[in-house]
């Protein structure tokens, strides 16, 4: 506990100093932007950042950057902001923490800058008005998007003559044909994160909202069906036991199921954006060539949806700059800043239109298809505790967990 | 007496200032990082500090959330995963810790190795530990399961982290392996300061080694052991890297410990209240457990 009170009183220090020495030697805005972990490409939001100060020589835009993985950067921002440290004026966030951190009052809304929800959400995708929307108020704003993509061999699927499975169940169909045929002992079905990461409450999710059910509904209220999601564990579990997905899944993390991949041990694989350049561009990759993208499968009677997750700016509640916060969020938040970030690094638009713009399409081809699974997407949010609720049921953490305990004592 | 100014009696305190003097800068300290931390954590255990939704964040609720906690199988889930976790390491830490000392108290030509293969699992951070540990236990690409399917080829392999009893098998064993090396230290330390000469008149005596052990050893050892035991309990009551790292607490919350919990009611869920009132309890129990150890030294003293 010790440890856990001294690091916010730290940071505070740090803040404190840089924020005096800074202000007093320029005499001009200094933000900090918090802009999450290597994955998150802070190389290119520090372009971003150059190409704004030119444009706007009064600011200067420090940049921090944290953890690899989403829980390790909540971790640290939990931290920072519970000590309402305001040192750093705009945080990128995952998709699931807007609805939490605006609900602690940790982040600023965003109404008197970008106008009313509506008109500020319009120019996205519709996943972002469900996540960054959060009572009326607008606590982010889209930065760059993510989703769980299907990748499967397909030169396997051809060899067998298996056209792309619609179900789950042709899914698994499919696979043990194609296991019965190769002989390989190795080779799994179906690669997804059973681990007690954040990726897991996708992998939950998945065959829950394949049966045309909904998890929040549009004020973020938990409206879980609890037979619907039963029903889809199970559909992962039956899976396990016919020996499709590998017996000890609680253990896949998202870098396993891309290397196993790449080493060509899986035939399908549910993972996220990035893993397409890894299969055709890494030297290791033995499937070089071989991968294709599906739409994710249903359940049977329902119909195929994914699971986005991606980055979100927000300005701190506690900066003390936060009209230019504001501002540079909404910056970030621009189609040119979507289109620089897909054509320079891959990283999946949040605005429909830069699918189809000519630029992109030439550098990144896949994203013309792309579009049509992401628009379909849902995104799994931390609705925050409600009123008379002691404790939320409907943490993410508890879905993990829900989740492995269905596993226990099985296959 | 009466007439010195207040410079000239700070030039020249009395007995009595010149010690509140010299004590204030250590009391202030403690007051700062050990009184007001502690002060806050029991204050906030009586509000209903759910910083996400709902309440507003801030409401007095008296002892609702100590109600809450007694009601919680979470916490005596925990609590009882911290106290069996407390139980098997500290007793296993010791037995193999006075082993290793004993060892490293023989005498070789040279020390320094054997004292370093001792220092070495000490000075490790515990969440090295943990990982490293994690991948010997990881089902496919584990060490462990490597030797077995090499002893018995064709077995299905054990998903060591993924039972409830392995993996909490698994957590003990690396809790013992990474704290023992510290029970050695101070049991070390221990030994070096028995004289030779009780040895020698028990060998005159014709005592056998194994009586020297228990007739000499133990009993001029328990000093350091009591105090090793001290620590170590402690330190076990308070486990949350190795775990942390291992499992998270998993399967389901198979091995999750009271400060993990704690933790995860803090950060992961923002409700500060209730994790300040279950750290309430941790404090207790840690309170409770060096009560009865200092109770027991003052009977043997």
């Amino acid at each position: 506990m010790k440890r856990l009170k001294l690091l916010p009183a730290l940071a505070l220090i740090a803040g404190l100093a840089v924020s005096i020495g800074t202000t007093s030697a320029y005499a001009q805005t200094t933000l900090r932007v918090f802009s999450g972990g290597a994955n998150q490409r802070p190389d290119l939001m520090r372009k971003l950042f150059d190409q704004y100060q030119a444009a706007n020589p009064g600011v200067k835009i420090e940049i921090e950057t944290g953890g690899a993985t989403s829980e390790l950067q909540r971790q640290y921002l939990s931290t920072v902001l519970n000590a309402k440290d305001s040192a750093i004026d705009i945080y990128m966030i995952d998709i699931v923490n807007p609805a939490q951190y605006f609900g602690a009052g940790w982040l600023e809304p965003l109404n008197a800058y970008v106008g009313s929800p509506a008109d500020a959400m319009k120019p996205y995708l519709p996943v972002y008005l469900q996540s960054n929307v959060v009572d009326g108020k607008v606590a982010a704003m889209p930065g760059f998007a993510d989703a769980m993509f299907m990748y499967y061999r397909k030169d396997l699927l051809e060899k067998y003559k298996i056209a792309e499975p619609k179900t789950w169940d042709e899914l698994a169909a499919a696979s043990k044909k194609i296991q019965a045929g190769e002989g390989n002992p190795n080779l799994q079905g179906l690669s997804i994160q059973g681990a007690p990461i954040e990726g897991a409450v996708c992998t939950f999710l998945l065959p829950y909202w394949s049966q045309g059910k909904e998890f929040n509904d549009a004020s973020g209220k938990l409206t879980l069906d609890k037979a619907a999601a039963v029903k889809g564990l199970n559909q992962w579990l039956s899976m396990v036991d016919a020996g499709v997905i590998k017996r000890n899944v609680a253990e896949v993390k998202t870098p396993d199921t891309v290397n196993e991949f790449k080493a060509g041990q899986v035939i399908f694989a549910i993972n996220w954006g990035f893993a397409w350049d890894r299969f055709r561009m890494d030297k290791d990759s033995t499937v070089q060539g071989k991968v294709g993208v599906m739409p994710l499968p249903a359940m049977a009677g329902g119909k195929s949806a994914t699971c986005v997750g991606g980055w979100q700016w927000a300005v701190s509640a506690f900066s003390k700059n936060k009209a230019e916060a504001a501002k540079l969020v909404k910056f970030m938040a621009t189609p040119a800043t979507s289109k620089f970030l897909a054509v320079e690094g891959s990283l999946l638009p949040t605005i429909q239109s830069v699918y189809v713009d000519a630029d992109v399409v030439k550098s990144v081809p896949r994203f013309k298809d792309a579009a049509n699974v992401v628009i379909a997407g849902r995104a799994a949010r931390c609705p925050g505790l409600r009123a008379g609720q002691r404790r939320g049921p409907d943490d993410d953490e508890r879905r993990a967990r829900a989740h492995q305990e269905a596993r226990r004592g099985r296959g | 007496m009466a007439g010195r100014t207040m410079i000239e009696r700070l030039r020249d305190p009395s007995e009595k200032s010149l010690g509140v003097l010299l004590l204030a800068p250590a009391f202030l300290l403690l007051l700062l990082i050990v009184v007001y931390p502690i002060a806050t954590l029991i204050f906030n255990s009586f509000f209903d500090m759910r910083l996400s939704g709902g309440s507003g964040g801030f409401k007095f609720v008296g002892v609702e959330n100590y109600l809450l906690v007694l009601k919680d199988p979470d916490f005596w889930n925990a609590t009882g995963n911290t106290v069996l976790i407390t139980l098997v390491t500290v007793p296993g830490a010791l037995v193999v810790g006075l082993g290793l000392a004993l060892l490293a108290n023989l005498p070789f030509k040279r020390q320094w190795p054997v004292r370093l293969a001792l220092l070495l699992p000490w000075a490790l951070p515990l969440a090295f530990a943990g990982l490293i540990f994690a991948w010997f236990f990881h089902t496919e690409y584990g060490v462990v399961n490597d030797v077995v399917r090499r002893v018995w080829p064709g077995s299905e392999p054990t998903m060591w982290l993924l039972r409830p009893n392995w993996a909490f098998a698994a957590i003990c064993l690396t809790i013992v392996w990474k704290t023992s090396s510290f029970m050695a230290l101070i049991l070390l330390a221990g030994l070096q300061m028995i004289p030779k000469s009780l040895y020698e008149a028990a060998e005159v005596d014709g005592a056998s080694r194994w009586q020297q052990f228990w007739q000499i050893t133990i009993p001029m050892l328990m000093p350091s052991i009591i105090v090793a035991l001290i620590f170590r309990t402690i330190t076990a009551l308070q486990t949350f890297d190795i775990p942390y790292t291992m499992t998270k607490g998993g399967p389901g919350n198979a091995t999750e410990t009271l400060a993990m919990l704690i933790h995860k009611t803090t950060i992961d869920y923002l409700d500060v209240g209730y994790g300040s009132t279950l750290a309430v309890f941790m404090f207790l129990l840690s309170l409770v457990v060096t009560g009865v150890y200092l109770k027991r030294i003052g009977r043997n003293a």
